[in-house]
């Protein structure tokens, strides 16, 4: 298959991922106070940008567009290759709109400001850079830079257990990547000996024909290093445990852009590389789908943090993409990566919500909390709307991505399908029961609670601001999803093009 | 006549230019010998033992470029000597690079080595004067040993042959043990001392019956003749597998492979700090650069095997090494070990003897110089302050005491794990591709899962860096020379790691240049 490529006129690309740096190091001799404005600027203008590039992105036919390629290290056939198809772009996007919010919200952090803002530069850079690196050196070096920043992020600014939770989320991600990195090597290896080209270029890597035995290894070790970032069930114990310790825009980030990357991989690398070992684990994948769906949703039930319910349910959405990604049909992968899109929305917003309830009550326990909707009633609507997209109520985001899952899982197998849709009910259950223990049961509460709840002070400006994009843009895709769908559709064709040739 | 006299008179006069590196470091170690007998100034003594490294690495940078420009691009040979500065290279060293008779050799590969040790010891020199300073100790001993060592591992990597090799070897390893216990008012520094001057003596034993072994199979001492030799023998026998050996534990033992480890930890924590940095970074990457060259220049035929015993030393290395290091409370002692798994991870890539491979070893070889130095340096630095142990609690809230000096841990830290964007990654990445391409499958399994073993150790001193609170707010005294000087490794660190291409060049020509023959 050869691909088209439309090179980009002005670098677009390259400027969003070098500016949080430069920002960063410029940062790193200012005062503190220069921290947060600076940075919100730098992400808004990333932001506009991503969304100038979403605008005006041709979805008409499967075009690698803002294409920019340097040669970098000719001795291993290494080169600087950025450019962005549908799927890229949808996750660049998202991660762009992802950290602006991150740092709008990130108003009262008074601990280490200006480290606090520069390693959240970076870790943008590193983000951008994983979605839109079509190099694999260049993929891998982003994909690794952003463990030290998200290092840091949870280790310093993160809650009691801090320290412990970020040890093992570094050596969890790392110890995937290291076998990631070996498939990579083992493909890049093998497709010199086959073609005698020296290259890290995806649109080499993706020529090469591989025995099965080979493919099927590959695929493994790919897998290894994606499943634990997604994470899937059972490499997801490390997440809970991070996002609970991690600071609130921490968090955000984790769950709106690191977990992405796994699924991102899953569809950019495991399919069109190995399409036959693709087809190979489909039962596997839909078994490890299912029972991280209805396990963790499970899971989700039993918990009584606000932030760990959350993380489950993070884990159980994860799951519909899986199980999207694997069914292998059109409807399937445009779910798998609508709910993506979807599910870095959702999970944002709720633990925007989850931040703004710690900050005015210093505690994630829901039984220390509930009645509170009445006090803060416009952040009752916000966290309201996010649940409810969630949960997956149609006009809503959620609804479409799960829906589209389900429909093309439907079609592979029933028993599949069947199964993760009735934890859909499960989803609904821990959701709205989340919400009403924060929000509602206002007759449960004692005097106390009470008096203190009469004093809370609804939300303030910069956070309506940051909760206002992720809403809107809940309602966008919910009740317009015939534009995301015809944006991503010749990508899918793309993504699944060898596994069709396979027919079946 | 004397022996020289005829010498000369037979065989000619010697090419002395290109010694002239070696010449200018002996004359300044001879300078602040003799000048120590005068002065006690400390800046005087350290500002000319500087200079003259600066002033034999700007030589060897010079004609390394002007050898570098030669060969890679694609310039007439006419152009060339019409230019003097050209025919100066092509005259001394493309056409009479070998000189006192065979014994020595000055090729692309011994320069590019050359070059790093240079840089390394000049590194350890800046640090050197303030720590001695902070320690109120003055001995001048120390910079002339440390040029005496450093004329010992030129002697090393530019040897064409074994006696050469033996003798760079022991002029480095005896000044390196006279360093380690230069520090009297130390208990620990005399234990080192004793340790390495008893197993280091066993190696030194080991392999001059090595040697002998060697010449008494193949009747020469040269590696190339070695070669030669070996294939046409008709069987294998006692005395070429004993030779092999033997000077294999000697160079493991060396190169601190485990299981010839043992005198590493108590070495590089007994010396003073600058000398752990002088003896974990230059003495080990003279020994990668003179393992590369035996196993291509003498054993070619070979180097299956001799692959695969590097292979079993570079796992060994690796668990061992990182597992220890895992247990440690001392910094100090941690790096060590560290050094020691980073010795399996660089002769790992000798289990691919391709170019590749070795191109492969001499990157992170090189690259190590960086990070590894860095570490030492940077503890050197902190050292200096009263009550600073190394142990992991006084790095608790460095990050609030001293957040350059942190920051610059950090990135040294990762390196040494792995991580990108620093060059340790770079580093890791060309061994994997080395073994990988050569479908040494196994041991990079190894290399991957005591990887992630590391990361137990690094991210433990990161996070007392940044995440505990300080235990004590006394302030920490680093001079601004010190910062600079470990900013610039630093940046070096983040630099090679964005952009290696200039020493991947570097590295990939001295392999296949060295695997060709050329040169030679």
């Amino acid at each position: 298959m050869s691909v088209e490529f439309v090179k980009a006129d002005i670098p677009w690309i390259t400027i969003t991922i070098l500016l949080p740096l430069v920002a960063a190091a410029v940062l790193m001799f200012l005062n503190e106070r220069f921290a947060k404005p600076v940075s919100i600027a730098v992400s808004t203008i990333i932001f506009i940008i991503s969304s100038y590039m979403l605008l005006t992105y041709d979805p008409s036919s499967y075009k690698i567009q803002f294409y920019e390629k340097y040669e970098w290290i000719p001795w291993l056939g290494v080169s600087y290759e950025v450019g962005v198809d549908a799927l890229s772009l949808t996750l660049y996007w998202l991660t762009a709109l992802s950290f602006l919010v991150a740092f709008i919200w990130s108003t009262n952090i008074n601990k280490r400001v200006k480290e606090y803002f520069v390693a959240f530069l970076i870790l943008e850079a590193g983000s951008l850079g994983v979605f839109v690196a079509w190099d694999l050196v260049f993929f891998y070096i982003f994909w690794e830079a952003i463990l030290i920043p998200m290092f840091l992020i949870i280790g310093v600014w993160g809650y009691a257990e801090r320290i412990y939770a970020a040890t093992k989320f570094f050596i969890y991600t790392f110890f995937g990547s290291l076998f990631l990195l070996i498939g990579v090597i083992g493909l890049y290896v093998a497709t010199y000996f086959q073609t005698g080209e020296l290259s890290t270029s995806y649109f080499s890597l993706i020529n090469t024909h591989l025995p099965f035995t080979l493919e099927i290894i590959f695929f493994l070790l790919l897998a290894l290093g994606f499943a634990i970032k997604v994470p899937m069930w059972p490499f997801h114990t490390w997440l809970p445990d991070a996002h609970v310790q991690a600071p609130t825009a921490g968090s955000v980030i984790l769950a709106a852009v690191l977990l992405k990357m796994g699924t991102y991989g899953f569809v950019r690398f495991s399919l069109p590389w190995f399409p036959e070992a693709s087809k190979y684990f489909v039962p596997v994948m839909f078994t490890l789908g299912v029972i991280a769906i209805i396990y963790t949703a499970m899971m989700a039930i039993a918990q009584t943090h606000i932030k760990r319910l959350i993380a489950y349910s993070s884990v159980s959405h994860m799951g519909f993409v899986t199980i999207g990604t694997f069914a292998l049909n059109d409807f399937g992968v445009n779910g798998a990566i609508i709910t993506m899109i979807s599910h870095g929305l959702t999970s944002a917003a709720l633990f925007l919500a989850a931040g703004f309830i710690y900050e005015r009550t210093h505690t994630y326990e829901m039984s220390k909390l509930g009645g509170m909707a009445k006090f803060v009633p416009v952040f009752a609507v916000l966290f309201m709307i996010s649940a409810m997209a969630s949960v997956g109520l149609p006009g809503l985001s959620g609804f479409v991505g799960e829906f589209l899952s389900l429909l093309g899982t439907f079609k592979v197998s029933i028993l599949t399908a069947t199964l993760a849709g009735l934890s859909l009910i499960v989803g609904a259950a821990y959701t709205l029961w989340l919400y009403r223990k924060t929000m509602f049961e206002e007759e449960l509460l004692d005097e106390e609670r009470l008096h203190k709840w009469k004093q809370l002070k609804d939300v303030s400006t910069s956070e309506f601001l940051s909760f206002l994009p992720l809403v809107i843009f809940m309602f966008v895709i919910g009740i317009y999803p015939t534009w995301w769908v015809n944006l991503i559709q010749k990508t899918t064709e793309a993504i699944l093009f060898k596994i069709r040739l396979l027919g079946g | 006549m004397s022996v020289i006299e005829q010498l000369v008179s037979g065989l000619g006069m010697p090419n002395f230019v290109i010694l002239i590196p070696e010449i200018i470091i002996l004359l300044t170690a001879f300078t602040v010998f003799i000048l120590e007998l005068f002065t006690k100034n400390r800046k005087v003594i350290s500002s000319i033992s500087i200079l003259g490294l600066v002033a034999s690495g700007g030589f060897i940078l010079v004609i390394m470029l002007g050898i570098l420009k030669l060969i890679l691009t694609p310039i007439t040979l006419k152009e060339a000597s019409s230019n003097p500065f050209y025919s100066f290279i092509i005259n001394n060293f493309l056409e009479n690079f070998v000189t006192l008779y065979g014994l020595y050799v000055v090729d692309l590969f011994s320069l590019v080595f050359k070059l790093f040790l240079v840089v390394g010891t000049i590194f350890v020199f800046i640090h050197l004067r303030p720590y001695l300073e902070a320690k109120q100790t003055y001995y001048a001993e120390f910079y002339y040993l440390i040029l005496f060592s450093l004329v010992g591992m030129f002697i090393m990597v530019s040897s064409p042959n074994l006696i050469s090799f033996y003798i760079g070897l022991e002029l480095m390893s005896v000044s390196l043990y006279v360093l380690i216990g230069l520090y009297r008012k130390d208990y620990k520094s005399k234990e080192g001392a004793y340790k390495y001057l008893i197993i280091g003596g066993t190696g030194t034993a080991i392999v001059s019956y090595a040697i002998a072994l060697l010449y008494g199979r193949t009747g020469t001492f040269d590696f190339k003749e070695i070669a030669q030799s070996i294939i046409t023998l008709e069987s294998v026998d006692v005395g070429l597998i004993g030779g092999l050996v033997l000077l294999l534990v000697g160079l493991a033992l060396k190169a601190s492979a485990v299981p010839f480890h043992h005198w590493a930890p108590d070495a590089y924590q007994g010396a003073t700090t600058p000398i752990t940095a002088f003896l974990a970074v230059p003495a080990k990457i003279a020994t990668y650069a003179i393992i590369l060259r035996i196993v291509v220049e003498a054993f070619p035929s070979l180097t299956e095997t001799w692959g695969f015993a590097w292979a079993l030393f570079a796992a060994a290395s690796m668990i061992l090494g990182n597992l220890v290091a895992l247990r440690q409370r001392n910094v100090k002692r941690m790096l060590a070990y560290s050094s020691i798994a980073h010795t399996g991870y660089i002769v790992a890539a000798l289990a691919a003897p391709t170019g590749m491979g070795f191109a492969a070893l001499a990157f992170y070889s090189i690259v190590y110089l960086f990070m590894g130095a860095g570490a030492f340096l940077l503890l050197a630095s902190l050292e200096k302050n009263k009550g600073w142990n190394n142990t992991l609690d006084d790095f608790k809230g460095l990050a609030k005491r001293e957040p350059i000096i942190a920051l610059l841990m950090l990135i040294f830290m990762f390196s040494l794990l792995g991580i990108p964007p620093t060059v340790g990654f770079i580093g890791k990445l060309g061994v994997f591709l080395a073994l990988i391409g050569y479908e040494v499958w196994w041991l990079a399994v190894v290399l991957v899962i005591t990887s992630i073993v590391s990361a137990g150790y690094y991210l433990k001193v990161v996070a007392n860096m940044y995440m505990y609170e300080p235990s004590n707010n006394s302030k920490i005294n680093v001079s601004l020379v010190e910062k600079l000087s470990l900013g610039v490794l630093a940046i070096l660190v983040l630099i090679l790691g964005i952009y290696p291409t200039q020493i991947w060049t570097l590295t990939t020509t001295i392999s296949s240049l060295l695997m060709a023959g050329v040169g030679r």
